[in-house]
C-alpha cells in the first residue's frame, strides 16, 4: 500500500483534530505474549496512530466499546547480523492495549485447529503413506513360525 | 441475404427474451436475499468481500444496483478473524480483486462503504498472517492480501479521479494542494506546496526568513552548473557512440538496435 502522508490541519477548537474519510491504517490483533486481564486486547498499530485514534477507530468502524487505551513502542531487535556481519534492524512497532468497556471480555481464539487431513487422490503424500504401510506389513514377523526366533531355521 | 437477415432478427429476439429472463431472475434472488437479511443479519459476513464480488458485479444486469445491501453485520472483535468454518483450512476461496472499471460505475457512497469492507478484510488478513507467523504454520491463501491491496489502490485512484474532476470544474485547480513554482537561493526551480498558517505571511517571521529568491552572485554558479550538466551529457553520449563503434568493429554482422 502506498502510504499517503497525512497533512495535519491547523489546530481548531473542537475534537477530533484529524478527520479522515478513508483511513489507511491497519490494526493487527495479536495474541498477548504475557498474560493480560480478560478484558484487555492487544493490537499492533501503525506508528502514527495515537490513543484517541485507536479509540475512535474501534468504536466507529468495529462498534466495540472501548474503555481505555494504553500504548507503548516496541523496539525491534538489531542483534541479528547479516552475511557481512553488519547489524540488521527489525522494524519497530507500536503496541496498544485496549481495555474494553461494558464488562466485555475477549480471548484470542485458536484459529489453526488440528483438522483431519485427508491426502488427495494420487498425490505424493498418499503414495508415501501407502509405501510406509506396505513396509510395515513386510517387516512383520511370519505368524506361521509361532514364537521361534529368526536366527533358528533354514 | 433474406435468410441471413431473418436469422439475425430471430437472434435479437432471443437475446431480448434472455435479457428479460435474466432481469426477472435477478430480482427474485434479491427478494430472497433481502428476506434473509431481515432475520439473520450476520449471515452476510460468511462470504468474504472478494467472494461476494459476483453479487455486486455491474455486468450481470440493470437491477443489480440494489444488491449492494446496506445492512451492517457487526460482530465486534470477531471481525478480526475469518469465519469459524474457515479455521484450519489450508485453502480459502476468494474472488478476483475489484477492477477500476467496475469501481467507476459505483457511486461515491458505495465506494466509501466498500473502502471499509476492504479495510476490515485487510485487518483480518494481517491478523491471520501474524498469528500464522507466531505458530509457524503456513498462512492459508496468502494471495488474498495482494488482492485486497490492489482493490484498495484502485479505489483510491478512482476517488482521486473524481475529486480532481470536480475541483477542475469548480475552481480550475489541477492539484488538491495548491502550490507555485519558486526558486531557492541556489537557483533551483521547484514546486513549492502551500501550507496552512494561522497568521498572514507578512506577520509570520519564520515564513519571511525563507529565501525564495536567488542572489545576483549565484548567477555564474548557475551557469557553471548548466555547463557541467551539458558536459556530462555529452560525455555519456560519446561513450555510448564509442562502445557502439567498437562493438561494430568486433562483430560486424551483429545488428544493434538503436537507442
Amino acid at each position: 500500500m502506498p502510504v499517503k502522508r497525512l497533512l495535519y490541519p491547523l489546530y481548531q477548537l473542537g475534537n477530533p483534530q484529524l478527520r479522515i474519510f478513508r483511513p489507511s491504517w491497519f490494526l493487527t490483533l495479536v495474541r498477548p505474549g504475557k498474560e493480560q486481564p480478560p478484558d484487555t486486547v492487544q493490537f499492533r498499530i501503525p506508528m502514527e496512530m495515537t490513543k484517541c485514534d485507536v479509540k475512535n477507530y474501534l468504536e466507529k468502524i468495529y462498534n466495540v466499546p472501548v474503555g481505555a487505551v494504553r500504548t507503548r513502542i516496541q523496539f525491534g531487535s538489531n542483534k541479528k547480523r547479516n552475511h557481512l556481519n553488519q547489524k540488521v534492524k527489525q522494524p519497530d512497532f507500536k503496541v496498544a492495549y485496549v481495555q474494553l468497556a461494558q464488562e466485555q471480555t475477549f480471548t484470542f481464539p485458536d484459529i489453526f485447529p488440528e483438522k483431519e487431513r485427508v491426502a488427495s487422490e494420487g498425490s505424493m503424500d498418499e503414495l508415501q503413506e501407502q509405501f510406509m504401510e506396505n513396509e510395515k506389513q513386510r517387516q512383520k514377523r511370519d505368524p506361521r513360525r509361532g514364537g521361534v526366533t529368526e536366527w533358528f531355521g533354514l | 441475404m433474406a435468410t441471413s437477415s431473418s436469422a439475425g432478427r430471430v437472434l435479437t429476439l432471443c437475446k431480448q427474451f434472455q435479457n428479460v429472463f435474466r432481469i426477472s431472475s435477478a430480482i427474485t434472488t434479491q427478494h430472497g436475499s433481502s428476506a434473509l437479511t431481515k432475520y439473520q443479519p450476520h449471515l452476510h459476513r460468511e462470504k468474504s468481500p472478494l467472494a461476494a464480488l459476483s453479487w455486486y458485479s455491474p455486468s450481470s444486469s440493470v437491477g443489480q444496483c440494489r444488491a449492494l445491501h446496506t445492512t451492517i453485520s457487526r460482530r465486534g472483535l470477531d471481525e478480526f478473524f475469518d469465519a469459524p468454518e474457515n479455521w484450519g483450512e489450508s485453502n480459502v476461496k476468494s474472488g478476483a480483486p475489484w477492477t477500476a472499471k467496475q469501481l467507476r460505475t459505483k457511486s461515491n457512497e458505495d465506494l466509501h462503504k466498500l473502502w471499509y469492507v476492504l479495510l476490515k478484510e485487510k485487518n483480518l488478513l494481517v491478523t491471520l498472517e501474524q498469528e500464522s507467523k507466531r505458530q509457524r504454520v503456513q498462512m492459508p491463501s496468502p494471495e488474498r492480501t495482494r488482492k485486497v491491496e490492489r482493490s484498495m489502490i484502485r479505489l483510491e485512484t478512482v476517488v482521486t479521479e473524481r475529486e480532481t474532476a470536480l475541483r477542475l470544474l469548480q475552481t480550475g485547480q489541477e492539484k488538491g494542494r495548491p502550490g507555485a513554482w519558486r526558486r531557492n537561493k541556489c537557483g533551483h526551480i521547484y514546486w513549492y506546496r502551500f501550507k496552512e498558517y494561522a497568521i498572514p505571511w507578512y506577520m509570520n517571521r519564520r515564513y519571511k526568513r525563507k529565501p525564495f529568491f536567488t542572489p545576483k552572485f549565484v548567477q555564474p554558479h548557475i551557469r557553471l552548473r548548466i555547463e557541467k550538466h551539458i558536459r556530462q551529457k555529452a560525455r555519456n553520449a560519446s561513450l555510448e557512440r564509442r562502445t557502439r563503434a567498437e562493438l561494430k568493429e568486433k562483430f560486424p554482422q551483429v545488428k544493434v538496435s538503436e537507442s
